[in-house]
């Protein structure tokens, strides 16, 4: 999620000017991951373990590849980013799936 | 916790009998006066506080544990991401171990606001509910 590049440029920028100050968007963004994590926390053991990684390295990898001034997008993955923890959450999901679009199999 | 039980089985008292005793003579009064402060201490009445040292112990343990921390670099006031490099996502992923190790839920306002080893443990320590 692209909100996640915001996330942590934006407090690796704060970290080294020692002023620790959340931006509403990076807090939005936090608040989605820690929603995550929580969710996770009442699936199954093996499940919860597979969602925290995927949620994890997909957060970072968005953190990397998405700028942080990308308003715009940063707002439409946070929004998608809801609708899936709402998936989540329901009793009968018990995973995550992600399909990295920057590779390709042929099949 | 295990300590405070062992201690309470061998002193199967109540509070009453050592002022009692505080009366009776100057030797007691001494005694009393410390049964009188290990009960006020070890009271079992809601009075249930963690102590500053466990609090730091269990706290560091948890940063410790962490993957992406080096063990030695974890003092009690350390910055998660200025003094262990970690991202702000680690410093939510540290704060849910703590609340797991802790048996608490920190929302989302307080959680936000802890990045250090130091206010983990200022926070946990004057949780009421912290176990």
């Amino acid at each position: 999620m692209a909100a996640e590049a915001a996330a942590k440029t934006a407090a690796k920028t704060a970290a080294k000017t020692a002023i620790h100050r959340l931006s509403g968007m990076q807090k939005q963004v936090l608040s989605l991951y820690r929603g995550f994590l929580r969710a996770a926390r009442s699936k199954p053991q093996q499940d919860r373990f597979r969602i925290e990684s995927i949620v994890a390295s997909e957060f970072r990898r968005n953190a990397l590849q998405v700028d942080r001034k990308n308003f715009l997008y940063i707002e439409y993955l946070l929004r998608r980013g809801r609708k899936q923890l709402d998936q989540l959450k329901s009793p009968d999901t018990t995973g995550l799936s992600s399909v990295d679009p920057s590779s390709r199999t042929d099949h | 916790m295990a300590m405070k039980a062992a201690v309470l089985r061998h002193i199967r008292l109540s509070a009453a009998p050592t002022r009692t005793l505080g009366l009776a003579s100057p030797a007691s009064c001494r005694w009393g006066g410390v049964l009188g402060s290990v009960f006020r201490s070890l009271s079992s009445h809601g009075d249930d506080h963690l102590s500053k040292d466990e609090v730091v112990d269990r706290v560091l343990s948890v940063v410790k544990s962490f993957p992406k921390v080096d063990p030695s670099s974890v003092t009690p006031d350390v910055h998660f991401q200025k003094d262990l490099g970690l991202d702000s996502l680690d410093n939510v992923e540290i704060v849910m171990a703590l609340e797991e190790e802790f048996k608490l839920e920190i929302p989302d306002l307080e959680a936000d606001k802890i990045d250090s080893t130091r206010l983990a443990i200022e926070y946990i320590y004057n949780h009421p509910m912290a176990g």
